[in-house]
């Protein structure tokens, strides 16, 4: 099982590499410095979701709620400083809210015993109602001019590099320092390999499960606000479209199972990288959103159905009642 | 469909007094070379009540499930009727009378009394009133009183056990074979059972029971069998045993004895009284138990499956919970203490190793080392702790060097290790936590020989070296050779406490029944 795993992770990024020197030999927008720089650039936002969702996955749960988490806070966010409150305040009370949702999320599911699926997506909803309503009026909210870090975080560049790459980058390594190197991140892989196990042993298993999702929901809300300075806005019909499939997408194509316990934060740079380039190939083959989708969601169902092969879920360690989905 | 409770008449009459309804001739079966029964003879006849009594792990339910159709025998031969047959499905033992009820029972919860008695062989038009009526005047036949349109979910054990009999004489079973069938049951119904188990033998059905009471053995059956380490050791009419043949033919042991006998050291002294449980309840599991545990010794318990020793550990170590209300109290070191999760209970120093390592013991996707450094991380307070591999090598390779962990390097993965050393692995995870009590709940269960003996002596070592040991064990040399007390555990509640000095393998057996 163990060369099964790692030749899944070498499949995906010898399939990125393959794909990309297809796109590079046959498109002839492919191989420029601006679409390269356009590619990771686009795919980054969707990386640093990922980052959030492997957290919560490797511990055998799953957040639907994410894009939900990030559209709302930040377009409330920006709301409210189009109201005349300072950035920073307004980001403390955005910080709030996506925190208070994970929080939610995290409670129901921990101490509840609510199917993770099930909480996150009705939470989800729940959320986007709720700031529809309440927090913010129209469908699509601009950020305001003139503030010099935030204009940077979304167009500077350090080294040349895009800052939106940059940002990923800093916390992929944080993620990676956070699951390998403290006791939170070991409790994740044991609580999502063997609940049972992990709770005799003594590890806190129900506030460990809530800490997931608030720290999902705290990197959903760092998502959005490099979203929304990379692209001067946020749009609330981000919520309606598939991206939080792409976000599954890019962790379980790199080979984070849903079974738990198993991948890293290596497993989600493949998986970025090898849906960024299947993403731009398409866009640039001037495939039709629909099809794209379509793509999409069968390579999807096909990276599930692998990853119930190899990594088969126990019959009777499925029946735990934690985050299972 | 007819409302008649006969069975169906074997072929011939005179046939039924020689030949027994079932003949097993030298049956033997194996799990992947590991024989659970070797080489059995056993007559049934029509209309005797048989009731088979042994030890847990002695082979009595593969026995009966080979009867019933659910294993096919890897040797030997079974005779229906005098004639040979090859069982190869539970419905297909069933097409030819014999049928199971098994200790969960069979029937669909959601579904009616009725609905569930007919199961499998309904009409292609079903009318719902028709098929209430039939089973009424079915069940009436048996003298069954069970409402026939009650939903199975809404009945209690004992009803529920009516309605999986009357679904087998519905199927003109003419065996049935039941699976501890008074372990659910209230004394009431108990007495019903009895009553209908020898109105069932009337109507010429034989009927087999595998019980942990013997009492009910004595009083309920034509035919006692004695079953021990996977043989047969002794089938004879029930008004040649006493409680006393019985016990002996249930502990005599032979091949085992070198393993386990060899001259018993002197108990060693009590230390001081850790743990003092009094008046402990947990619904049916746990009934009203009081017993302490002292340190540098170690306490077996024992007792027959659903005594309820492991549920009473996991309480102490907050793996369970007990009643909320009258659930007696615990107290570890003088102190009061009611843990709601296993970690406060680790925390304080008093750790539980689980009988069931795959489930809840160890972590399949790490290595041993990650496996047993997380025992030592769940110790500890601060979640943001730095966590180096070098670390976990050290700790890995001082206890696998401690317990004898055979693998080729520390990184091997759990998984790939056999039973004794996964076990091995569990336990450096438990004891890496530096535990004052710790709870060894079956230490030896799936574990090869060689190691058993690496495992009892380390055992030894914690208790010389002060530690509170609790071992659990179904099997009596176990716990003859390790413990220094002996708790014997029935239905719930500690019965009986004994000097390892004092203790005989009979003695214990005999609390521990009936």
């Amino acid at each position: 099982m163990r060369k099964a795993r790692l030749s899944q992770e070498g499949v995906v990024f010898a399939l990125a590499v393959l794909l990309f020197a297809a796109f590079a030999v046959t498109l002839n927008n492919f191989l420029t410095t601006g679409n390269l720089i356009a590619l990771v650039r686009s795919v980054s936002i969707l990386g640093i979701l990922g980052l959030g969702m492997g957290l919560v996955v490797i511990g055998r749960g799953i957040d639907l709620a994410m894009v939900a988490t990030m559209v709302v806070s930040l377009s409330w966010v920006l709301s409210m400083t189009q109201g005349g409150m300072p950035l920073g305040t307004a980001l403390l009370f955005g910080l709030a809210l996506a925190l208070a949702i994970g929080l939610m999320n995290g409670i129901l599911i921990a101490y509840a015993d609510i199917p993770a699926i099930f909480t996150t997506l009705a939470m989800g909803l729940v959320a986007y109602g709720a700031g529809r309503a309440f927090l913010f009026q129209i469908d699509v909210q601009n950020t305001p001019a003139g503030i010099a870090w935030f204009d940077f975080l979304g167009q500077g560049s350090v080294f040349g590099l895009p800052m939106p790459i940059v940002a990923f980058a800093v916390l992929a390594a944080l993620m990676a320092l956070l699951l390998l190197r403290t006791r939170f991140g070991r409790f994740v892989y044991a609580a999502g390999d063997n609940a049972l196990a992990a709770r005799i042993t003594g590890i806190p298993l129900r506030p460990l499960i809530v800490a997931q999702y608030v720290v999902s929901a705290l990197i959903a809300f760092l998502a959005g606000l490099v979203m929304a300075a990379a692209v001067s806005g946020m749009s609330t019909r981000l919520y309606n479209s598939t991206m939080i499939y792409d976000v599954l997408l890019v962790v379980v194509l790199g080979g984070i199972s849903l079974s738990g316990g198993r991948g890293g934060v290596r497993n989600i740079l493949v998986g970025t990288l090898l849906v960024g380039v299947l993403l731009n190939g398409m866009t640039i083959l001037d495939i039709t959103y629909t099809t794209q989708n379509l793509i999409k969601s069968l390579i999807l169902l096909l990276a599930i159905m692998v990853d119930s092969f190899i990594n088969p879920r126990d019959e009777q360690t499925s029946q735990q009642a934690q985050g299972d989905i | 469909m007819t409302t008649t409770v006969t069975a169906r008449p074997p072929q011939g009459a005179a046939a039924t007094a020689a030949t027994p309804l079932v003949r097993l001739s030298k049956v033997s079966k194996d799990f992947r070379g590991v024989l659970a029964i070797s080489d059995i003879d056993l007559d049934i006849r029509a209309g005797e009540i048989h009731a088979i009594l042994g030890e847990n792990g002695a082979g009595k339910s593969t026995l009966m499930k080979v009867l019933a159709g659910v294993y096919q025998p890897t040797s030997g031969e079974m005779l229906l009727d005098g004639k040979p047959v090859t069982l190869t499905s539970p419905s297909d033992a069933l097409e030819r009378g014999i049928a199971m009820v098994f200790q969960e029972t069979n029937l669909v919860p959601s579904m009616s009394v009725a609905q569930n008695i007919y199961l499998g062989d309904e009409k292609m038009f079903n009318r719902l009133r028709g098929l209430n009526i039939q089973a009424q005047r079915y069940l009436l036949s048996l003298n069954f009183y069970v409402d026939p349109t009650v939903q199975v979910s809404a009945l209690g054990a004992g009803k529920k056990q009516m309605v999986e009999i009357a679904r087998a004489v519905h199927h003109h079973a003419r065996l049935i074979i039941f699976d501890e069938p008074t372990a659910t049951l209230t004394p009431e119904e108990k007495f019903h059972f009895f009553n209908l188990a020898r109105r069932l033998k009337e109507e010429g059905i034989a009927i087999i029971f595998i019980s942990h009471a013997l009492e009910e053995a004595l009083q309920l059956s034509d035919r006692i069998t004695v079953m021990r380490d996977s043989k047969l050791v002794v089938s004879d009419r029930t008004e040649n045993f006493d409680r006393e043949r019985i016990v002996q033919a249930m502990v005599g042991r032979s091949l085992t004895g070198e393993l386990y006998a060899g001259g018993r050291r002197k108990a060693r002294p009590m230390g001081k009284k850790i743990l003092s449980v009094e008046n402990l309840s947990m619904g049916n599991a746990v009934r009203n138990t009081s017993f302490s545990v002292f340190s540098g010794q170690v306490t077996g318990m024992f007792g027959l499956v659903g005594a309820g020793r492991t549920e009473t550990m996991k309480i102490v170590a907050g793996v369970l919970k007990r009643d909320y209300f009258h659930g007696g109290t615990v107290r570890f070191e003088g102190r009061p203490v009611r843990y709601r999760t296993p970690r406060p209970a680790v925390r304080d120093g008093i750790v539980y190793v689980t009988e069931d390592r795959k489930i809840e013991g160890f972590f399949e996707t790490m290595t041993i080392a990650s496996n047993i450094q997380l025992g030592h991380l769940a110790k500890g307070i601060n979640p943001f702790t730095p966590v180096t591999m070098i670390e976990a090598r050290r700790l890995a390779k001082e206890w696998t060097g401690r317990l004898g962990v055979k693998s080729i390097d520390a990184d091997a993965r759990v998984i790939e290790l056999s039973g004794g050393n996964q076990q091995k692995v569990v336990l450096a995870k438990a004891l890496i936590q530096r535990p004052k009590l710790v709870i060894l709940d079956e230490p030896t269960r799936g574990v090869d020989v060689g190691t058993i003996v690496e495992i009892h002596n380390f055992i030894n070592e914690l208790a010389d070296g002060g530690m509170a040991v609790v071992v659990i064990s179904s099997y009596l040399p176990e716990i003859m050779a390790l413990s220094d007390r002996i708790l014997v555990a029935r239905q719930g509640r500690i019965v009986e406490e004994m000097d390892v000095a004092e203790a005989t393998e009979s003695r214990i057996m005999y609390a521990a029944v009936h």
